[in-house]
């Protein structure tokens, strides 16, 4: 296949299917959330740099949480992502879909300074290219992937109402499919795309009908789903 | 049965599951809606609507559908299968007797790199007393200088001259983003086949055998000594114990057994992880002591006497905690 979909079963034998992020979107990720981080080091750099020695101390112990717990403090309390992967739709889970803890949270972020070497993820990077999965170190280490969480399309698509048409023959699995598909999306074509797609099926557009070839299909697809004329 | 309906007979439920998906987002928002039905039947509900999905793509039904169904399935499974609270009576049970228990666990490893770092570090001390030249292999001799003038009678480090709280607090932010982030690299550098968690210890090992010799032989070893004993024992300890788990972790990429490399990584990692938190609280107990009690002026039988307690604490921990059930 060439999708880069994994399914996994849950222990209601249903498959879940997970669509990990790839190298792109998760460098866009730490783009956003390593700009955040250093902004509000920035800014903590003003205030507290300003109050002497006690400022110092409070600024390195601040630097410590962010560089280390940032990723995690995000990952566990707020559905696997951190502003950065909020931002691009990603998130992170563990290997069986289900949503992430504390341990691995903390042993994937740990093992961020080894994807770090020897310099701007490299190690990380190669990981992710050669890995079916995207995973760098610390994923492979921490059992986690990352994961597509887009917003999805809201409802599922009605078909546009027609005449329900009984076909003539018995129709195949595959066409029936394929037949519910398209009614289903031809909302968002337009109309002379619809011609252009129902002239594939010449046998049941009846192509030499003329134009009306798409209103055919989507008779035939109300047929399939049950409605009665 | 027809999708058309399916979907009519279904509706209503799919509806107030998704409801109650809203109603629970843990987001803290001022008005949540109410959810439709009570959470004792929400795993009821969640094992119908996975079969309900199991037969829309077995009956070919339309992928919208599906793909419907799919993401309530999934976001179904997210809330069935996160992980519950509990989180502070379970890091409790931890620290009174799990980490000891992990330690024990573990002492083989721990042991060996407790000899990559000690023997390094005796070795240096011998070495460096017999040829005091030797301690510029690794260290510059304007840095020598630097510990031996922290360490001087009249230095306010650990003084006869006092100094600032405020100096005690940037200290100790100093000592915490310093030997935490060494202590979690030497974990993480385990996965180069251990090799990063070798080097660390070993370099450790020999910095601070040379800081300790040159010390002695600058005739500051009082100072020195009443300076470090009240938080070795947790800051040696954890550093050793984070090496321990670095080998552990380099061992099975090394020689993974009947296991994937992957799969041996992540057993390996997942038992660990617990020792790595215990340790970082190890090395913050170390650092406020460091911060606020090492460089206070007490006589030096005073600092002697609860330094030996606090190197003492630890190492009875980890030998009686959490021996109850058995391990």
């Amino acid at each position: 296949m060439l999708d880069t979909l994994s399914s996994v079963t849950t222990p209601e034998l249903i498959e879940v299917e997970l669509h990990p992020a790839g190298l792109l979107p998760r460098a866009l990720a730490w783009l956003i959330d390593t700009s955040i981080r250093f902004a509000v080091l920035l800014l903590l750099a003003q205030i507290l740099l300003a109050l002497g020695d006690f400022g110092t101390g409070l600024f390195l112990l601040d630097y410590f949480l962010l560089e280390w717990f940032y990723p995690v403090l995000f990952e566990v309390l707020n559905s696997g992502a951190s502003p950065g992967k909020r931002t691009l739709g990603l998130a992170v889970v563990l290997a069986d879909g289900t949503p992430i803890g504390w341990g691995p949270s903390l042993t994937r972020n740990l093992l961020r300074t080894v994807d770090f070497l020897p310099l701007l993820y490299v190690f990380g990077i190669l990981s992710m290219l050669f890995d079916k999965e995207f995973r760098r170190l610390g994923d492979i280490v921490a059992g986690t992937l990352v994961v597509h969480r887009g917003a999805e399309r809201k409802k599922a698509a009605v078909m546009t109402p027609a005449d329900v048409l009984i076909p003539a023959t018995p129709m195949d699995r595959a066409t029936q499919k394929a037949l519910v598909a398209f009614a289903e999306r031809a909302d968002s074509l337009t109309p002379a795309r619809q011609e252009e797609l129902a002239a594939l099926l010449p046998h049941l557009a009846l192509a030499a009908s003329g134009p009306r070839g798409a209103g055919r299909l989507i008779g035939l697809a109300n047929h399939v789903i049950g409605r009665s004329a | 049965m027809k999708q058309e309906h399916f979907e009519t007979l279904h509706a209503a439920s799919w509806q107030a599951f998704e409801q109650y998906l809203a109603s629970d987002t843990r987001q803290r928002k001022t008005r949540k809606p109410e959810p439709p039905f009570a959470a004792a039947e929400f795993p009821q509900r969640y094992r119908a609507i996975c079969q309900q999905l199991a037969l829309a793509r077995d009956r070919d039904y339309s992928l919208s559908l599906v793909n419907h169904l799919h993401r309530l399935v999934q976001s179904g499974h997210d809330v069935l299968y996160r992980a519950q609270a509990g989180f502070g009576a379970r890091a409790l049970r931890y620290a009174t007797s799990g980490f000891a228990q992990d330690v024990r666990r573990n002492k083989g490893w721990i042991l060996a790199a407790a000899f990559l770092m000690f023997g390094p570090a005796i070795a240096m001390m011998l070495a460096v007393r017999a040829q005091p030249d030797l301690a510029y292999l690794l260290i510059a001799p304007s840095e020598v200088a630097k510990y031996e003038s922290m360490y001087a009678n009249d230095a306010t480090t650990l003084g006869r001259v006092a100094r600032d709280a405020s100096t005690d607090v940037a200290m100790f932010g100093f000592y915490i983003f310093n030997n935490v982030s060494i202590a979690f690299r030497c974990f993480a550098g385990g996965i180069t086949f251990g090799v990063l968690s070798i080097f660390a210890l070993i370099f450790n090992g020999l910095f601070f055998g040379i800081v300790e010799a040159r010390l002695s032989l600058a005739g500051l070893g009082q100072n020195f000594y009443s300076f470090v004993i009240g938080h070795s024992g947790f800051e040696l300890g954890a550093i050793v114990l984070s090496g321990g788990a670095g080998l552990r972790l380099g061992m099975a990429l090394v020689a993974p057994g009947l296991r994937t490399r992957s799969r041996a990584l992540y057993e390996c990692a997942r038992d660990l992880v617990g020792m790595v938190c215990g340790l970082a609280v190890m090395l913050c107990i170390a650092a406020l002591i460091e911060a606020f009690w090492s460089p206070l002026r007490l006589e030096p039988v005073i600092k002697y006497g609860v330094g030996t307690l606090l190197t003492v604490l630890p190492l009875m921990y980890f030998v009686f905690a959490g021996r109850r059930h058995g391990s």
